[in-house]
């Protein structure tokens, strides 16, 4: 074998690994999530908490509005067991177009704003933590 | 530079203009930051087969300074940016040792590069350690793209090579 079809195999098959490895980590992720239905939402701007909202307990939907700091908004719909992005003006609008999340699967990420949410399972560790601001 | 060659890398600068625009009029294929078609980079694979990694550094700093004035965001600039270039050196590095004669390998090399250097962007920009998650689902679909678009850069190259003006 010479040294153009070594490095050929070598590659296809170090990117059949990285697939592989992924498909993996993708499936033990899907599967680690089920049976925990209580999730916690965590609300990141700038790397800094916000807040956390345990989803569990919203009885009522309820929206408010995220300002960031480049002068862009996020309007936040809060329901009972999930959290969405349902509104913001930034161009690519992929935050909005993920909906309604109700696992911690994939967290929500509105990159031009610098805003994460990340539900997490189980509680919080302070029992119960109210909004610091709600706009309706 | 010769003004023929000057010639046949503004063409593909403009081609590559005219791809990436018309990509950007697309919706999103995925609701996920970073997932995108990339269309574009089979210009950049091209000018990388058929002349030297130098020209097509140059096409590809043409068209993103080009693509930044025309339809400037200079959030998502910062973030394709650092992809685009993680992708630019695996890309020339996966051409040379291949011979230039795998555009496809190359490429997909190129698409997992490219979803790395955009994680460590987001990772650097939001500070959260959980955009990570995101990785396999971009490192997945950078290897589908990566295929796709070097299929079309190997289909283009068969009549290419013809070209009097390679190399």
């Amino acid at each position: 074998m010479n040294t153009l079809s070594k490095r050929v195999w070598l590659l296809a098959g170090g990117i059949i690994t990285i697939l592989g490895c992924c498909v993996l980590i993708l499936y033990l992720r899907q599967s680690s999530i089920q049976g925990s239905d209580a999730f916690t939402a965590c609300l990141y701007q700038d790397g800094r908490l916000l807040q956390t909202i345990p989803l569990d307990q919203v009885t009522e939907t309820y929206r408010f509005t995220l300002d960031a700091a480049n002068g862009g908004y996020n309007i936040i719909e809060v329901s009972p067991g999930g959290i969405a992005i349902v509104e913001a003006d930034c161009p690519d609008q992929i935050c909005v177009l993920q909906g309604r999340v109700t696992d911690s699967l994939l967290p929500i990420t509105c990159l031009p704003h610098r805003l994460v949410i990340e539900l997490q399972p189980g509680a919080p560790a302070s029992s119960y933590n109210s909004p610091d601001a709600v706009a309706y | 530079m010769h003004t023929r060659k000057l010639t046949v890398l503004a063409l593909f600068t403009a081609l590559a203009l005219a791809i990436y625009s018309v990509e950007s009029l697309l919706p999103p294929v995925a609701p996920l930051p970073g997932i995108k078609l990339g269309l574009a980079n089979i210009i950049t694979l091209l000018v990388l087969h058929l002349y030297t990694a130098k020209d097509a550094a140059l096409v590809l700093l043409a068209r993103v300074l080009l693509s930044a004035l025309l339809f400037g965001q200079a959030m998502s600039l910062l973030y394709s940016l650092c992809g685009g270039l993680l992708c630019f050196a695996a890309m020339t590095l996966a051409s040379r040792l291949l011979h230039r004669r795998f555009p496809e390998l190359t490429s997909i090399l190129g698409g997992i590069f490219h979803n790395i250097g955009q994680i460590l962007a987001a990772l650097l920009i939001t500070a959260v350690p959980g955009v990570l998650v995101y990785l396999p689902y971009l490192l997945i679909s950078g290897i589908v793209t990566g295929l796709f678009t070097g299929l079309c850069a190997r289909f283009a190259l068969r009549c290419l090579r013809r070209l009097p003006t390679s190399r």
